[in-house]
């Protein structure tokens, strides 16, 4: 068995929000800064070779665990190895195999055209000089981005800017490759286009570790997606045996215009399927439900509705995705 | 409501948006306490290198200076210094700066006359001056022991008031230009170089050559600098200084109509060229 | 080698990125000549008496006023290029977005202050050459064959500003108000170090200050020997000081640098802005 691209065991960092003042650490005042917990005991184990998702919200806690693999930031407890390599002991050697993609299309020179950008990072990343010229036409080979390359950066489109981001990462050519959040802020088609080419870097070899906040992105490209909230990992598995853990074949969407008490249309709802959510607004009570058929299941919420003097006003029926099981796991959407 | 009230309004009220933005920036005010100090003391001392021991050194400064007071002439010309770089920097800077925002188009998109935007954050720019004259005032009573006569100090307040428009107005020729070609700092740097050079800011006016003195004498700076260190140097009265203090309201009043008449063209063939959303 | 090799393309990428910015190029020449150069040459000429400036004479041994401004000068601008090329310009590519990718390489983080004083030597010497010419061409200024025995005081004081750098650069990627703190404190380290008059005429309280940064010593040297000024102290006394102070503030710079990189990086503050 070969060792994993990445392991942490019980990983926590800890920020303390505002700053103390200088006088109160002359007067050695106690530390009364509020402290919050963005990562929260997280052990991970990637494996060489797959493209591995870490899927939450925004504030999650995605982007520190990856700050951490980076040697950016410094944990407040636990262990990492990426490579085999500990990141605190040895945080160059680790910079050194790892290509990272963390911020984007905001972390290259504009004023510069893409290979001046990428000339500098090889120096940088200590490129042998006699290979520079090559590893460059390959990365831009890689991210398509060759007829473009004497352009400046201002003038290309923010898709455009993330391959060359990406491109950026490859240099080193890496065994371990760090995305976050790689297609924010991207049209659909030039999503599709770096999904394809995460796809290519898998075909490659090499292993990929992903944040993400879509769901259907996770679901398309990772091979394994641990679900992360509050900075713990609440499932982590196969995108099919994470949405199989629903124990339901569909999803259906209600819309129900009620007068009065809506408890025991709700109750007699339940009998018939998981109710995920249900929220009330303005006399429209929104029902997620998870069920085997919805075949079986809408014939019977129109009976439930109408015996308790109700009106179902929208009926939508989706297959199960990742949204659905962080829904059920948490009792929020991934976007709320 | 009349227009004119409206107008008047919106006046006072884009002028109470930029004040609030600036108090989000504290240093802007530290720099207000620490440059009209440190700035012109170096200058002084440099006075003071220069001047040496010779008393014919110090002769010869105030025969083209017109007094010895070496500390007063650099003080007064520093004063100026702040008024220009405020002035000709701030009303552009924050036209500038809406510009890039995005908030500039969403003025225009309201009733309010054009001239607002144009001339509104000027005034935002008379109080931080104020306040630098004020450290000024401090910084030569507190390190240097030195306070003018309280007359002479009104006398050199009556000037200033009178010497407001003329600035203001250049400053705001510059905010016309942000309409049309966006970023302008490196300009507004050439022609603050071109001043501190020519309006006898830290040496007298009769350095420069001839052909230089000339054209100092058509800036209105060049006058108001001088006026104020004539009635704080040399107890002038404000009845002798009458045909400068005229010709600094003339062309006050001359480089406004332009600056609305720029302003106005500016803003059409910005409005044709779309450059009002762009930067 | 490869350190070297990523420091010179961190200087030639600053370079690059200069040049793109051509009014910027101008204003490297153009900003020092009226803010300084030319307004104290015309302040100092105000004092002369029949073209000659004997006031600074009785003050430093000397009446040449060009030599004077422009020897003064170019340790002004080594301290500028220490503050904003060297320290600030690590902050800007924080607040860029660009620091924290060059921070994800194998390169040291020690070596982007390393490289950027590559880049700014580049530029101090370029904006050198064209101001002094300007100086000959326009303001008189001649130069001495004996100013070449300051050399080594001028490189000196190079090397101690890297470390002076270091420090600052720990500061800047620490505190908010980086721009101001900047601004400020290269006007007040300049002034202090007697860049536009001699430490003698500074406050009581300031000239312990002055003689603690290794740039007052440069000057001083600079100008004793490419004028024939009066040096403040033994030349030898001073030389001494100036090799004890540089060997000092690198290796202090260094630490205070990387106890910063090692605080941002427990508290997150990379790429924040």
């Amino acid at each position: 068995m070969t060792a994993p691209a990445v392991e942490t065991k019980n990983l926590v960092k800890v920020f303390e929000k505002g700053r103390r003042t200088i006088w109160q650490r002359l007067r050695r005042e106690p530390d009364r800064r509020e402290r919050f917990r963005a990562v929260d005991g997280i052990d991970l184990r990637v494996e060489s070779g797959e493209i591995f998702g870490l899927l939450g919200p925004n504030g999650a806690g995605k982007t520190t665990t990856m700050k951490m693999l980076a040697t950016l930031l410094i944990p407040t407890s636990g262990t990492i190895r990426v490579l085999g390599i500990d990141p605190l002991e040895r945080p160059r050697e680790v910079r050194a195999r790892l290509g990272a993609m963390l911020s984007g299309e905001r972390s290259l020179y504009w004023k510069l055209t893409a290979r001046e950008n990428l000339e500098y990072f090889a120096a940088l990343y200590h490129v042998p000089p006699t290979e520079t010229d090559q590893r460059i036409a390959g990365v831009l080979t890689a991210v398509k981005l060759t007829d473009r390359a004497e352009d400046y950066v201002e003038r290309y489109s923010t898709g455009m800017r993330q391959r060359l981001a990406l491109a950026r990462a490859l240099l080193p050519d890496p065994p371990l490759i760090i995305l976050d959040e790689p297609t924010v802020g991207l049209d659909p088609q030039a999503s599709r286009d770096l999904r394809d080419r995460v796809r290519e870097l898998r075909a490659q070899g090499r292993t990929v570790l992903l944040t993400t906040h879509y769901m259907e992105e996770a679901d398309q490209l990772c091979d394994r997606v641990a679900i992360i909230d509050h900075g713990r990992i609440v499932a982590l598995d196969t995108p099919a045996a994470l949405k199989r853990t629903i124990r339901a074949e569909e999803v259906v969407h209600l819309e129900i215009g009620v007068v009065g008490d809506d408890a025991p249309m709700l109750d007699r709802l339940g009998r018939s399927a998981t109710l995920a959510r249900s929220e009330r607004r303005n006399g429209t009570l929104s029902v997620t439900a998870h069920c085997a058929s919805a075949r079986d299941f809408v014939p019977a919420a129109f009976d439930a509705a109408r015996s308790n003097g109700a009106t179902i006003r929208h009926v939508e029926v989706v297959p199960v995705t990742l949204e659905d099981v962080f829904l059920a796991l948490t009792g929020r959407q991934l976007r709320e | 409501m009349t227009r004119i009230a409206a107008d008047a309004r919106a006046f006072i009220a884009a002028a109470r948006t930029h004040l609030r933005q600036q108090r989000r920036y504290p240093t802007y005010f530290l720099g207000l306490l620490f440059w009209p100090v440190l700035l012109p003391s170096a200058w002084v001392l440099m006075g003071r290198a220069y001047s040496g021991n010779d008393p014919g050194a110090l002769a010869a400064f105030a025969a083209r200076a017109g007094s010895e007071n070496v500390t007063v002439f650099v003080f007064v010309g520093y004063a100026m210094y702040m008024w220009l770089s405020s002035l000709l920097w701030g009303p552009g800077t924050i036209l500038r700066q809406e510009q890039v925002r995005g908030t500039l188009e969403a003025v225009f998109l309201t009733p309010a006359s054009r001239i607002v935007p144009l001339f509104a954050p000027g005034v935002t720019v008379l109080i931080p001056m104020s306040l630098s004259f004020l450290v000024m005032g401090g910084a030569l009573w507190l390190f240097f022991g030195i306070v003018p006569p309280v007359a002479a100090i009104l006398r050199a307040a009556v000037i200033v008031v009178l010497g407001v428009p003329a600035l203001y107005a250049i400053g705001s020729l510059f905010s016309a230009a942000v309409l049309r070609f966006g970023e302008i700092g490196p300009i507004v740097q050439l022609v603050r170089g071109v001043f501190v050079l020519a309006c006898g800011i830290t040496f007298p006016v009769a350095m420069l050559p001839i052909w230089a003195q000339v054209g100092a004498w058509i800036l209105p700076p060049t006058y108001i600098v001088d006026d104020i260190r004539r009635v704080l140097l040399r107890g002038a009265g404000l009845g002798e200084l009458w045909p400068n203090l005229l010709t600094v309201v003339l062309i006050a009043a001359v480089t406004a109509m332009l600056a609305v008449l720029v302003f106005r063209y500016l803003e059409a063939s910005a409005r044709r060229s779309g450059m009002l959303g762009r930067f | 080698m490869d350190e070297l090799r990523a420091a010179i393309a961190i200087a030639r990428k600053d370079l690059r990125s200069l040049l793109r910015y051509r009014i910027a190029v101008a204003s490297y020449v153009f900003t020092p000549l009226y803010q300084f150069i030319i307004p104290a040459f015309l302040f100092g000429s105000a004092f002369a008496v029949n073209g000659h400036a004997s006031g600074l004479a009785t003050t430093l041994g000397t009446d040449d006023l060009a030599g004077f401004i422009f020897f003064g000068g170019i340790i002004g601008a080594i301290i500028s290029t220490a503050f904003w090329g060297m320290a600030m310009s690590i902050r800007n590519e924080m607040d860029m977005g660009t620091l924290e990718p060059s921070w994800l390489t194998p390169t040291s983080h020690a070596t982007f202050i390393i490289g950027r004083a590559l880049g700014g030597l580049t530029i101090f010497v370029a904006m050198q050459l064209v101001l002094f010419a300007f100086g000959i061409v326009f303001l008189g200024l001649r130069l001495r064959a004996e100013m070449i025995f300051a050399l080594p005081a001028v490189i000196l004081a190079m090397g101690a500003m890297v470390g002076v750098a270091y420090m600052l650069a720990a500061i800047v990627l620490l505190i908010r108000e980086a721009n101001f703190f900047i601004d400020t404190a290269n006007f007040a380290f300049g002034t202090i170090t007697g860049v536009s008059f001699p430490i003698t005429l500074l406050p009581g309280i300031l000239q312990p200050v002055a003689l603690i940064l290794p740039t007052t010593y440069a000057v001083d040297i600079l100008r004793a020997q490419a004028l024939g000024s009066r040096p403040l102290f033994d030349m030898r006394l001073e030389y001494a000081v100036l090799v004890l102070l540089t060997a000092l503030l690198f290796p202090l710079g260094r630490y205070a640098f990387a106890k910063a990189e090692l605080l941002m990086r427990r508290r997150g503050m990379l790429a924040q802005y």
